[in-house]
């Protein structure tokens, strides 16, 4: 107990220099945010140089700079983003600063530096916000843009983009799909019971039945296992339906625009009841894993790998491999088959992809959209540093052995994935089987580096799928929708569980105000 | 300390804490045989199948999970020490019975604990500090907590008064009574309350989240759940040992408090708190 | 040696003037003032969000002046209501339930009489809570999973409790989610809160025990009357404390909660999480903000309700 007043000041104040030093160094290296106070329409300090705001202006003067937001889907500083950021400099010749907050925290972070004052000049939004921000003014209207551009020419499937516009006009880029979910069959499973690949519900429930009572892992015991496992009964975001399509079939739990162009609540639809009673039918047969309800999307997989399972929607493109390759990493036939939707599906669900967006108060935005929009979309260097990445770091010619393969020299091939190491890189922001425009100034370099099953799923979905209408946003939506959709995912589990009939929880549905709330959403969609 | 005699309620007792200290661990023991184990599985198993370190080479060969475990280490540090610094001067403080707006100040501490002015408005006010960011936000912001100074202002009043009356009489000055008594005498309550600041800065992930954007201040909490929850995005590679490199990870995070608190314990002795009294 | 009995009232002596008090404190005062200036800093500034609870905010422009519209809205909705009853009960009973068992497991820990034994329970009993919320719900969702891979259900069929296909879907069931939910809680918090009842008991002198020994008092008649009331104290601010934060319920439950339990499991936070999330458009700070306020001023009442009785029954409060 001999603490000194004096040693103990001495030990407090060298602790402080020494953690002040600490702090320092762990500083932001890029520069810190500005300061600003409150939130107003504060002009952006974010671009200069560019003497034209003027859009009237015939001349795009090349902006110093350009902020952008973006989330995981771009590559992060642990994977080389300063490398992919030096090779954007280098072919614009425009500086890019590049706010990448964590993956999970994106939505509240994009909140927080709207609310700031500090806008960036570009974002990546997803389809809820896109729609709502376009609402409020917080995004430039890009219609024109982008109908004299020379982008436009290049661009696939117009419907992609047309997808897009809210109004008439157009505010964001897609620069790929969005994708969905397609539904896997293990083939080992399907000839161990006899059965084909099924085209229609009544198929499907054989195989259905097959799978749990018979004996389709081939270990001679009957009925330890079941034909499906999903996520969740109904999904959390857009589509919803993506893992269970075949049981929802043409029914959609939420808003869509029926066939007279009016918008409309698939909920409350006819069709909507004989998609609850498909899958309350199953669930009781015991051919949907009980705990569908509670799985997360990696208890998911396990079991899948666990071969507890044999039918698994999931989604389209580089699943198709992963799947098998955890599946052989098991010492299980990692075979599947990207089925075709059966009959009463149709198409498979695709949803929106994120989308790029410039903010209002983007100085000089005809000149972002040239040299950002126009740049990764551009059939050439541009794309290719989106989708592959840059070179040296994510990808290389370079001949030589690497894990395990050897690549000639001028061979084009992915390098070795800087976060995990054993695996390659796959891809940077745009996923090469669904970009929006095809390389155009050479070919794909790197179509061969991805993996056949890949390609197979990716291409089966294109062209079974239809994309799914962007809702937009409005008061009574935002007022309403949260209670209406716990409402209705409460609903359908209480019906598959078979803990309610479907009549008294239709009743119940409009007994608690689901009913009026759908309708007053409805009307207020219609009203736009 | 005097031998007592061992009885049938000890024994009783032993079993039952054997029996409670197994059940405790079942979860645990599942993590811990996921992270060694190759083998993707769902389900409980005793021994892992196909045992390897990949899981744990993973988290700490990896630079992108080295540098989080360093930032959560000097943030820890120095987050505790600010909290124990605040806790106990405010506890100390708060004692102070004839103390002219000891009430008011209590209160005003109180009621920072019931009202809260929100997520935007306190980033704004961060931000306009300057300090979003960067680390000390993350150090100081957590810093006051006023449950831990309350607590620690409870272990305070356990001191008797004639210590501080003693100590005045010598001419002790309110910093040197603090100093040379006060804290001396709470080691227990030093011991518990900075194991607290430490874990919560230590877990500490909404922080990070809400105020950092620079990925090379991420703390290990942050990394952990990207990586947790990242897995499951549709554009993550899903390779075989993810689950392997999650639950590693997962006992990473256990591991150092395992650790440290068996030398926090030694201050929850009986009696360490006495001796001064009989002067 | 308790200091009650040398307790000084300043009522009964005659009150010095103001400012020499003031003087003669003014020590005080300093070291007081880093804590000052975190509260002013830290969360006296932001409190002017607290007015958004009467806007509309959308983060983008300027709040707009909308009254009471945000309550309105908020108590008009049945699902508002369902949740803040859900969080009051899961809460407080969740909040005695741990508290009353950290107790229990506090005293029979301080009653192990092997050191290095005691050690290693108390570490062991810990550190659940270190298990992130995710991964526990992920783990325990294995647990009490309705198959034979579920131990609990293999148990209770081991048992011949249960029949082998009328596995308990605990955690998709209205009846057994909350139970589930609080046997999760134990497990994993109990241990953790022993630590602050540790450090209290490591307080009583052993003299205490000493003299009781001599009167010829048995182990359990110490317990009751030596521990127990030392331990009261802490345990009183501990409640009281933990009553301010009830209504901030939120990861545990979130993690946990499905569909099929929404009635039973749904609280404030989870509540205002779908809100801002799920309803598909931008989310309103200022409505958030208002039930934030909501949530702050029921916290508060019961903080204030808890310390007058606790001043009525002991004589003492927090404050």
């Amino acid at each position: 107990m001999k603490t000194n007043k004096s040693s103990a000041m001495k030990k407090v104040l060298v602790l402080l220099i020494v953690l002040s030093l600490v702090l320092v160094a762990c500083g932001p290296k890029d520069g810190g945010k500005s300061n600003t106070g409150t939130s107003t329409n504060a002009g952006s300090d974010t671009d200069n140089g560019s003497a034209t705001d003027d859009s009237s202006s015939a001349e795009i003067e090349k902006p110093e700079k350009i902020t952008i937001m973006v989330d995981g889907t771009l590559v992060t500083k642990a994977n080389g983003r300063d490398a992919f950021k030096a090779e954007w400099e280098a072919l614009t010749g425009i500086e890019l600063e590049i706010i990448q907050p964590d993956h999970d925290a994106y939505t509240d972070n994009l909140g927080q530096v709207l609310a700031s004052g500090d806008w960036p000049d570009v974002m990546l939004l997803n389809s809820a916000y896109y729609a709502g921000y376009a609402e409020e003014g917080v995004l430039w209207d890009m219609t024109s843009a982008y109908d004299n551009s020379e982008l436009k020419t290049r661009v696939k499937d117009q419907a992609l983009v047309d997808g897009l516009k809210i109004g008439g006009s157009l505010y964001g880029l897609s620069p790929s799909r969005g994708n969905g979910c397609i539904t896997y069959i293990k083939k080992s499973w399907l000839d161990n019971v006899g059965l084909d690949v099924p085209t229609n519900y009544e198929e499907y429930v054989e195989v259905m039945d097959a799978f749990t009572n018979g004996d389709p892992d081939g270990n001679g015991i009957n009925g330890d296992t079941y034909a499906l496992s999903s996520a969740g009964l109904i999904g959390e975001e857009i589509p919803f339906i993506n893992y269970l399509p075949e049981f929802y079939q043409d029914a959609f739990p939420s808003f869509y625009i029926n066939e007279n162009g009016q918008w409309a609540d698939g909920f409350v639809q006819d069709n909507f009841i004989g998609a609850l009673e498909r899958l309350r039918d199953a669930y009781q047969a015991g051919y949907i894993d009980k705990e569908a309800l509670t799985n997360g999307t990696s208890d998911v997989r396990n079991k899948f790998y666990e071969d507890k399972f044999g039918i698994f929607t999931y989604w389209a493109g580089t699943w198709g491999t992963n799947l098998k390759t955890n599946l052989e990493a098991n010492g299980l036939d990692g075979e599947l088959i990207a089925m075709e939707p059966i009959e009463e599906v149709g198409a498979y669900l695709e949803r929106q992809a994120p989308t790029w967006v410039i903010t209002s108060q983007a100085e000089n935005p005809e000149a972002i959209f040239e040299y950002f929009f126009e740049t990764m979309l551009d059939g050439g260097l541009g794309q290719k540093l989106f989708t592959y990445g840059a070179e040296g770091t994510h990808w290389s010619t370079e001949g030589g052995e690497l894990l395990g393969v050897t690549y000639e020299d001028g061979q084009f091939h992915m390098l070795e994935n800087m976060e995990k190491a054993g695996t390659l890189y796959t891809k940077n922001h745009i996923d090469p089987m669904m970009a929006l425009t095809n390389f155009t100034e050479f070919d794909d370099p790197g179509i061969l580096s991805v993996a056949e099953e890949a390609l197979v799923s990716a291409k089966t979905f294109g062209e079974n799928s239809r994309l799914v209408e962007l809702v937009p946003s409005s008061d009574v939506m935002s007022q309403y929708n949260g209670d209406l959709v716990k409402l209705k995912r409460e609903i359908v589990a209480n019906v598959v569980l078979g803990t309610r009939t479907i009549e008294e929880e239709m009743q119940r549905f409009e007994k608690e105000g689901g009913l009026e709330w759908s309708q007053m959403i409805v009307e207020s969609l219609n009203a736009k | 300390m005097k031998k007592r005699k061992i009885t049938t309620f000890d024994y009783v007792l032993n079993i039952f804490f054997a029996l409670i200290c197994i059940a405790m661990l079942i979860p645990l023991w599942k993590v811990m045989v996921d992270s060694f184990d190759l083998r993707t599985a769902y389900g409980m198993k005793l021994w892992p199948e196909k045992f390897g370190f990949d899981g744990y080479a993973s988290v700490f060969t990896n630079p992108t999970l080295y540098r989080p475990l360093l930032v959560s280490t000097v943030a820890t540090i120095a987050g505790t020490f600010v909290g124990l610094t605040l806790s106990t001067l405010g506890a100390y403080v708060l004692i102070q019975k004839d103390m002219p707006g000891r009430n008011f100040f209590s209160a005003m501490l109180l009621f920072t604990m019931i009202f809260n002015g929100g997520l935007i408005p306190t980033y704004l006010v961060m931000n306009s500090l300057g300090i979003t960011n960067t680390l000390w936000v993350v150090i100081l912001l957590p810093g006051l907590n006023v449950f831990n100074l309350v607590l620690m202002r409870n272990f305070f009043e356990g001191i008797p008064r004639s210590l501080f009356e003693a100590a005045s009489i010598d001419g002790c000055s309110p910093m040197a009574t603090f100093f040379r008594i006060v804290l001396p005498l709470s080691k227990a309550a030093l011991a518990a309350i900075g194991l607290m600041f430490a874990v919560a800065y230590w877990n500490d992930y909404t922080t990070y989240k809400i105020y950092i954007i620079n990925s090379d201040l991420f703390n290990f909490q942050m990394k952990l759940r990207s990586i947790i929850l990242g897995s499951d995005l549709p554009t993550a590679t899903g390779s075989a040992t993810e689950n392997t490199v999650r639950n590693a990870a997962t006992m990473v995070a256990i591991i150092p408090f395992m650790i440290l608190y068996p030398f926090a314990q030694k201050y929850f002795v009986t009696g360490i708190n006495l001796g001064a009294v009989k002067e | 040696m308790s200091s009650q009995v040398e307790k000084i009232n300043p009522d009964k002596i005659g009150k010095k003037p103001l400012s020499k008090r003031i003087y003669e404190h003014r020590w005080y005062y300093l070291l007081f003032s880093p804590v000052l200036l975190f509260a002013l800093t830290f969360y006296y500034a932001p409190i002017y969000g607290l007015r958004y609870a009467f806007y509309d905010y959308k983060g983008i422009k300027e709040p707009v002046f909308v009254g009471l519209a945000n309550f309105e809205k908020m108590f008009s909705m049945q699902g508002f209501w369902n949740a803040f009853t859900n969080t009051l009960e899961i809460s407080l009973f969740k909040l005695f339930l741990t508290t009353f068992m950290s107790i229990i497991m506090s005293l029979l820990l301080n009653e192990i009489f092997n050191l290095k034994f005691k050690k290693i329970s108390q570490t062991i009993v810990y550190l659940p809570h270190f298990m992130s919320w995710v991964v526990t719900a992920s783990v325990f969702a294995l647990i009490m999973s309705p198959s034979q891979q579920g131990l609990v259900n293999a148990l209770l069929t081991n048992l011949g409790i249960l029949e082998k296909g009328q596995e308990i879907y605990f955690l998709g069931s209205s009846k057994w989610w909350r139970p589930a939910y609080f046997f999760i809680n134990i497990w994993k918090e109990t241990g953790w809160g022993t630590i602050i009842f540790m450090a209290t008991l490591a307080g009583i002198s052993p003299e205490l025990y000493e003299a009781a020994s001599i009167d010829g008092a048995s182990r359990f008649q110490k317990i009751k009357f030596i521990t127990v009331p030392a331990l009261m104290n802490t345990i009183v601010i501990v409640l009281i404390l933990n009553l301010a934060k009830i209504m901030n319920l939120f990861e545990s439950v979130f993690v946990m909660q499905n569909d099929a339990v929404m009635r039973q499991a749904d609280v404030l936070q989870t509540y205002i999480y779908t809100q801002t999330f799920n309803s598909g458009a931008l989310p309103n700070y200022g409505y958030t903000t208002a039930v934030g306020m909501v949530k702050s001023i029921v916290g508060g009442l019961l903080v204030v309700i808890c310390n007058i009785a606790s001043k009525k029954i002991r004589g003492r409060g927090i404050v």
